[in-house]
């Protein structure tokens, strides 16, 4: 016959790793029915017929929250053999108010003292026995990240299940309590099987309204509560509360010695620095700081180099072999073409006709014309042509000057370009073999172009950035892990209460940092319907991780790499979110007085690598299958709108993406973007589709610009992007994506949680104008410093300056009280 | 015949890709029926762990 096993315990008590070690991939994940708080069963290794239940994590049996509510109906309705209940050997006293709960449900209880490595190792000692007699029930020590005593635990409680004997609470309160019970107890309907009646007369005896609905007929039992609430001068909840805790008290004395009473934690150590009053925001800003510009500028530019100049570039030499010669090779072709453009621009200007020599001197040319470049040299030689030919770093600024002869001219005209597959071992891009491919098979030339310039172009240019992203999110997965995120929110709350928002705010918007989805989902931990709905149009000013790309490709791309770009991007949001929250609470729809914040700050330590990395994994796949799905649609999407168009009143494929239906689209909502530096087609475009996914605006680059355009990092790239941005659009156009509504999906969220059509279009309005707003006055202002430029977006800039200091800086009125005497 | 034949690579790369397309885009409107949500990740690792979605 099936056992069953419910595992119970506090959050962050260690019964995940415990649940994921005693059922390995033996689990199952569904729904609780009727609710969306997540079940997970699995078969208990090592026995065939025992099913273990997790138990969503809670602090207690009462009715008020829906784990709760969720934990007590599974526990009194299914009744599973035994319970397993996980405490944290490092927070025994908090724990244990659970476990006096569930030892009154009559069910046969082992508990699990987790963590006893830790509380070993802070030389601490629990003596489970003593634990054990004073609990009356069966106490096991346990390390659940460590994997030591979970075997004899569940074996315990698969024999206690086994003898289907009911359990007994040794637990009493006071005796007038007890009177009081009993007095219930004697008053609970036949129904209610023996072993729970004691379970059902505390929660009448609590007034629990939920366990009311679960009776039929529900006894009256309000004379025997009022009767002992009246005799010990506190209301029933509490009397039960503090009894519990007095009792748990009793037993850590008895079973529990602490090394050192005084003694503070390393977690305390380290929390004095990390949370002090002035300490904490820098330290915060140089960690999210550091993470930012390792994980986009330094060690993932490293590797994303890797992706769009060899993966889905060119192609690369195997561990390097060939690559150093290779290089030299290319700078000396480099160089050759160099003096042949300059000797060309020299002709030119002279007033030579160069078509024809440029077109037969182009390697791409099949067949080149050999005697118009004869020709050409002829000429050049009559008019004794002289050119001159400039080097440029990295940063676009001349390094060396040269004469160019005619004999240099012919010499450079015979320059073969070096083939890469030449030295060493090369292996070639996805591109250039997808393109083999289909020239193979004579694929049709749209065909080839919707997917080499669509869909390898777009979907390419957005999995370039994987790299950085999987850097990214290892950062953050270690500083969710170790529990530094946890304090952020406490930091963040000295801050927020300044403006009338509590640190539960700012939850949402760290788990934002990964997706804005579960981000706006967290919103529901705020009890206050006003701060919950400006948390939930405040989150999303966080870079998520779609959001990952367009930081990277502006800060490497128009930026240079420059080491302040990407971090500077977070800290935006941050000012977004810090700036949005006192202009909207110093306004009637949201004002009010901040909700106290209560939270457990977990003990810091060394996240295992294997949650790292599966951490970092699961969200990186969700963004390659994202790439492979969505982005992969919108782009083929893109390519068709772009390259199909209305010319010579007739639908057909464009020549230039400038006839197509895109760019005519695009022209007609550019002017929009124009005060904010932007206004050209291929940008705004590129901005309205981040709307589908904001990894789009960095896949519609890669169509409309070019693959290499987008992927190099150099300054050859401003040869293209210059006429779309400067450096000043460019940052604007970085911060307008970063601010403006959400994704669809995370638009989604937003109107579920707000569950308003009114607050929905509100919220999504207040992102959009926020950051058309911040974008240009970004831009207008910085124009007005850098170029003296002066402009009728100048004057309204300004304008919206001063109006965002004053909303900023008015005073805060709170909102109109009504105050009435009553008479009692 | 000659069309076929003149164009075959053509027509198994465009079949290839409106199969690839079209099993997108039924499983976007499955996902979407059943409720799954759209940020696309596992669960086991995030903080709104069975409180977010189906």
């Amino acid at each position: 016959m099936r056992i069953k096993i419910a595992l119970a315990g506090n959050p962050n008590s260690g019964k995940t790793t415990l649940f994921n070690a005693l059922t390995g991939s033996n689990q199952f994940v569904g729904n609780w029915p009727g609710v969306t708080v997540e079940k997970k069963e699995g078969g208990l290794k090592g026995h065939k017929d025992v099913t273990l239940t997790d138990l969503p994590g809670i602090y207690s049996l009462s009715p008020y929250t829906l784990e709760e509510v969720v934990a007590r109906n599974y526990l009194l309705k299914e009744k599973p053999d035994a319970i397993l209940n996980i405490v944290d050997g490092t927070n025994l006293e908090r724990n244990l108010y659970l476990t006096t709960q569930l030892l009154e449900l009559g069910i046969p209880v082992v508990v699990a003292v987790n963590m006893m490595d830790v509380v070993n190792k802070n030389g601490d000692k629990i003596h489970v026995k003593k634990l054990a007699e004073e609990l009356g029930c069966e106490v096991v020590e346990i390390s659940a990240l460590k994997g030591t005593g979970i075997k004899e635990a569940a074996n315990r409680a698969v024999a206690l299940a086994e003898q289907k004997k009911a359990m007994k609470s040794v637990h009493t309160f006071s005796s007038r309590i007890e009177e009081a019970l009993n007095a219930i107890e004697a008053k609970l309907p036949d129904s209610v099987p023996e072993e729970q009646r004691r379970f059902f007369a505390i929660k009448l005896f609590e007034r629990d309204d939920k366990v009311k609905e679960q009776l039929k007929p529900v006894p009256d039992v309000e004379d025997i509560v009022t009767a002992a609430e009246e005799e010990l001068d506190d209301d029933s909840e509490s009397i039960i509360t503090n009894e519990r805790y007095t009792f748990i008290s009793s037993i850590i004395t008895d079973c529990y010695t602490k090394k050192s009473k005084n003694k503070q934690t390393i977690s305390d150590k380290i929390d004095r620095i990390v949370t002090n009053r002035w300490l904490a925001l820098p330290i915060f800003a140089v960690v999210m700081f550091v993470v930012y510009f390792v994980s986009v500028t330094t060690v993932g530019t490293i590797l994303t180099d890797w992706t769009n100049d060899g993966l889905f570039g060119d192609g690369w030499h195997l561990l390097d072999i060939g690559a150093a010669e290779y290089a030299d090779a290319s700078d000396a072709y480099s160089l050759e073409r160099t003096k042949i453009d300059a000797y060309l621009a020299a002709a030119e200007e002279s007033g030579i006709d160069v078509e024809a020599v440029t077109e037969a001197l182009d390697p791409e040319t099949e067949n080149p014309d050999a005697s118009a470049v004869t020709a050409f040299e002829e000429e050049a030689a009559a008019a004794g042509i002289e050119g001159t030919a400039e080097i440029y770093n990295d940063e676009g600024e001349i390094e060396e000057t040269f004469p160019v002869s005619l004999e240099d001219f012919q010499t450079a005209a015979q320059a073969e370009e070096p083939d890469p597959a030449n030295y060493g071992v090369w292996v070639p891009g996805l591109p250039g073999l997808i393109k083999s491919g289909l020239e193979s098979i004579n694929c049709a030339p749209w065909l080839e172009g919707l997917i080499l310039d669509g869909i390898v172009a777009g979907v390419g240019a957005v999995l370039g950035f994987v790299p950085q992203m999987l850097v990214l999110f290892i950062f953050l997965a270690f500083l969710e892990s170790c529990g530094y995120m946890a304090r952020i929110a406490f930091i963040m709350d000295r801050i927020f209460r300044k403006f009338g928002l509590s640190g539960k705010s700012f939850i949402p918007m760290l788990i934002g940092t990964g997706c804005g989805i579960p981000g706006v989902m967290a919103s529901r931990t705020i009890e206050n319907e006003r701060d919950r709905r400006m948390t939930i149009m405040t989150t999303t000013f966080i870079p998520c991780g779609a959001k990952l790309p367009i930081i990277a490709l502006i800060a490497g791309a128009l930026f240079h790499n420059a080491w302040w770009v990407a971090p500077s991007a977070y800290f935006v949001g941050i000012a977004a979110i810090v700036v949005s929250g006192i202009i909207l609470k110093k306004t009637k729809m949201f004002s009010g007085e901040p909700a106290p914040f209560v939270m457990e700050l977990p003990a810091y330590h060394w996240p295992t690598v294997g949650n790292v990395l599966r951490s970092m994994w699961e969200r990186g796949w969700s963004f390659i299958k994202k790439a492979g799905t969505v982005i992969l649609l919108s782009t083929i999407f893109i390519w068709f709108v772009s390259n199909f168009g209305v010319v010579d009143g007739q639908f057909q494929m464009v020549e230039d993406l400038s006839d197509g239906l895109l760019a005519v689209i695009g022209r007609f909502i550019a002017p929009i973007f124009s005060p904010l530096g932007w206004g050209e087609w291929r940008a705004s475009v590129a901005a309205i589709t981040g709307l589908v996914a904001k990894e789009n605006v960095v896949g519609t680059f890669g169509i409309l610009y070019g693959f290499a355009e987008v992927a190099e990092n150099g300054w050859e790239i401003w040869g293209t992007l210059s006429s779309s941005f400067t450096g000043l659009s460019a940052y604007s156009f970085l911060v307008f994506n970063l601010l403006c509504a959400p994704c669809f999906a995370a638009m989604g969220a937003i109107k579920r949680e707000m569950n308003s059509a009114k607050w929905f279009w509100f919220a999504i309005g207040y992102q959009t104008i926020f950051a058309y707003l911040v974008s240009m006055c970004v831009y207008q202002i910085g124009m007005l410093v850098t170029a003296g430029s002066f402009g009728v977006a100048t004057v309204i800039s300004l304008i919206v300056l001063v109006a965002f200091f004053y909303l900023l800086f008015r005073p805060y009125k709170e909102s109109q009280r009504l105050e009435k005497e009553v008479r009692v | 015949m000659e069309f076929l034949a003149n164009n075959w690579g053509s027509l198994l790369v465009g079949a290839i890709l409106l199969v690839v397309v079209g099993s997108i885009v039924l499983r976007q409107i499955k996902n979407h029926k059943q409720g799954k949500s759209s940020c696309g990740r596992g669960c086991s690792n995030c903080p709104m762990e069975g409180k977010c979605h189906k």
